[in-house]
């Protein structure tokens, strides 16, 4: 039984589209031209209970209104919505109770007020035993480093603190489906790691279902082996993460040292030449001839040292995005 | 039973307790708050009081209970007109609602809830502003001599609280179709709303025609009414068919919120981020 299903999920949005400048401003007072902006256009998946599924895909995706969705913010245009069970949009105590959505550009503190003020009316509104709020809030602050901030009004903080702050807020209530968008947006890489290895306890402890979206591509291949690729509102792929690399990557790269200064121009008959400066070359193969190439390359070139390596996924997934064809 | 009915009011109390607290994060804020509406007062009252000159009765108010019904408007201002739902239309606007939709508490409970200790607040300083006024300025107050009169004046204050209450949300929920929403409001929020409920003059002093065609809308139902009870100018039947009138405008607004809001939620776009 699938904790969250999504079937021919739509949701269209109605923009007026404005010229820059003042003429375009007069204009649009007189005639406001309206286009349909198809945010998520027919998507459909089941995630079950338990899975930490990476939703990835550039800006504008749809990523962010999909999860706005799931959370009972949005009204679809169109399909059918169901986590734990609920029509998310019916806003139900029983339903808000069970998930959480931690939006990293989008503040849910109380703005004027120290975050703690925020914690202790989310105990209160989702009736959270003193006890169990004791005791996840002191483990929340701790692993997050949290202590010193918490009596210093939201807007003082600085993005990283404040968004550990929001994640406190959002846990509390140990939420069975949680929703991540963008959760470690600003914070260092050392916060990063943290958060990441937060998140995976996380889920790995309390069993809960997590869908996160992320810019980063650290974030998603740490945490998540499925992933949800959309783009243009469409889901262009939806698997294992481990699969994108097998089906989309037809080239491998070779990484050459030389011992001896060469000439690039022979390198070129190799394979396509990414990137070279004495000693070092970046050399991209078709995947079968790689054994060739690289039999090649040590019996023609005073060559020191040789890797065969999986294009990185991050390039993978920006060729997915520039066009490539992937269904 | 209990225990849920407790449960669910410690958070009402804790969002009580933060929403008053905002309030005192920003003092300069909260003086120049205090400083308007103390000034709004005293422009009203000194313009009666120059209006009157020498003379004891004008428009069929005699000097006192005219002064008594400034004096009033002070405090229905404060009681039925203070609100911080008013809010809303911006949240919708710009995301922010958001947040209070994620969590699990009804949307006109936390507005409701918000506006109450607005309300008390206010309440409490025009409590102390106005009294100081009144002592210094030894403006007559007048306290009501007939017992039922406290009876209706209570009865009709608390209605006229919640038809404000669902007016502005249904004003707010407007948010959700046009972003200019603040027109809208200054039209009916301002214009409308405080000269048509009393809130610079009685609406008695108008020609009688105007007069029945104000009395037809739900405004007049939020300050002139309940300072016309207060002041003992009205019949026990008059005022209970004010009563009633202002009952059936709050159950028409409430319904109207509510279509609304349920309308426009569908619209909402939770934008930013």
């Amino acid at each position: 039984m699938p904790v969250i299903e999504v079937k021919s999920l739509k949701k269209f949005y109605q923009v007026h589209k404005k010229e820059p400048g003042l003429i375009g401003s007069l204009k649009s007072l007189v005639a406001r031209k309206y286009e349909d902006v198809k945010a998520v256009d027919n998507i459909s998946f089941e995630i079950e209970e338990g899975e930490l599924v990476g939703f990835i895909g550039p800006n504008g995706a749809g990523k962010t209104t999909t999860l706005k969705c799931l959370s009972g913010l949005l009204y679809p245009t169109a399909g059918v919505v169901s986590v734990l069970d609920f029509n998310p949009w019916d806003r139900k105590a029983a339903f808000l109770k069970q998930i959480s959505l931690v939006m990293g550009q989008k503040n849910q503190l109380w703005w004027d007020l120290p975050a703690m003020e925020t914690f202790i009316l989310n105990k209160e509104i989702y009736e959270v035993p003193e006890t169990q709020f004791e005791e996840t809030l002191g483990e929340l602050v701790k692993l997050l480093e949290v202590e010193d901030v918490l009596k210093i009004q939201v807007r003082k903080l600085s993005l990283g603190q404040r968004m550990k702050c929001e994640l406190i807020a959002a846990l509390l209530h140990s939420p069975k489906v949680l929703f991540l968008d963008e959760p470690t947006i600003g914070l260092d890489v050392v916060m990063q790691k943290k958060i990441r290895d937060f998140i995976k306890e996380y889920n790995r402890r309390k069993k809960s279902t997590i869908i996160l979206t992320s810019h980063y591509m650290g974030d998603v291949k740490e945490l998540c082996q499925r992933v949800i690729i959309i783009d243009k509102g469409k889901i262009v792929f939806d698997g294992q993460l481990s699969e994108i690399v097998e089906k989309y990557a037809d080239h491998k790269v070779l990484s050459v040292v030389f011992g001896k200064e060469i000439d690039p121009k022979k390198l070129s008959e190799i394979g396509e030449v990414k990137e070279y400066s004495f000693p070092k070359a970046v050399i991209s193969v078709r995947r079968e001839a790689v054994s060739v190439a690289a039999a090649e390359l040590l019996q023609h070139f005073p060559v020191a040292d040789l890797n065969v390596e999986e294009v990185p996924i991050e390039d993978i997934i920006r060729e997915v995005f520039s066009g490539k064809d992937l269904a | 039973m209990n225990l849920w009915v407790f449960a669910s009011m410690k958070k009402y109390f804790q969002l009580s307790k933060l929403t008053l607290q905002e309030y005192f994060v920003y003092r300069l804020n909260f003086v120049l708050w205090r400083f308007r509406s103390f000034v709004f007062f005293l422009t009203l009252l000194f313009f009666w009081l120059a209006i009157y000159g020498d003379r004891t009765a004008l428009l069929g108010y005699e000097r006192a209970k005219m002064l008594a019904y400034v004096v009033g408007v002070a405090f229905l201002r404060s009681f039925v007109l203070g609100s911080r739902s008013a809010d809303l239309a911006g949240q919708i606007r710009s995301g922010e609602l958001t947040k209070i939709l994620l969590c699990p508490i009804g949307m006109f409970s936390f507005w409701l809830t918000r506006d109450v200790v607005d309300k008390l607040l206010n309440l409490f300083f025009t409590f102390l502003e106005i009294g100081i006024a009144v002592y210094f300025l030894r403006i007559p107050f007048y306290f009501p001599q007939r017992t039922e009169t406290y009876l209706f004046f209570a009865l009709l204050l608390v209605l006229a609280l919640f038809l404000y209450f669902f007016v502005s949300f249904f004003l707010s929920a407007f948010a959700f179709w046009t972003e200019e929403i603040w027109a809208t409001r200054w039209l009916f929020g301002i214009i409308f709303l405080e000269f048509f409920a009393g809130a610079y003059f009685p609406i008695d002093v108008l020609p009688g025609w105007l007069q029945g065609m104000i009395n037809l809308t739900p405004f007049p139902y939020l300050v002139f009414f309940p300072l016309k009870i207060w002041l003992e100018q009205l019949s026990a039947a008059t005022a209970i068919k004010g009563i009633l009138i202002c009952g059936l405008w709050l159950i028409i607004f409430y319904r109207l919120a509510n279509l609304l809001w349920q309308k426009g939620a569908k619209n909402y776009g939770a934008f930013g981020g």
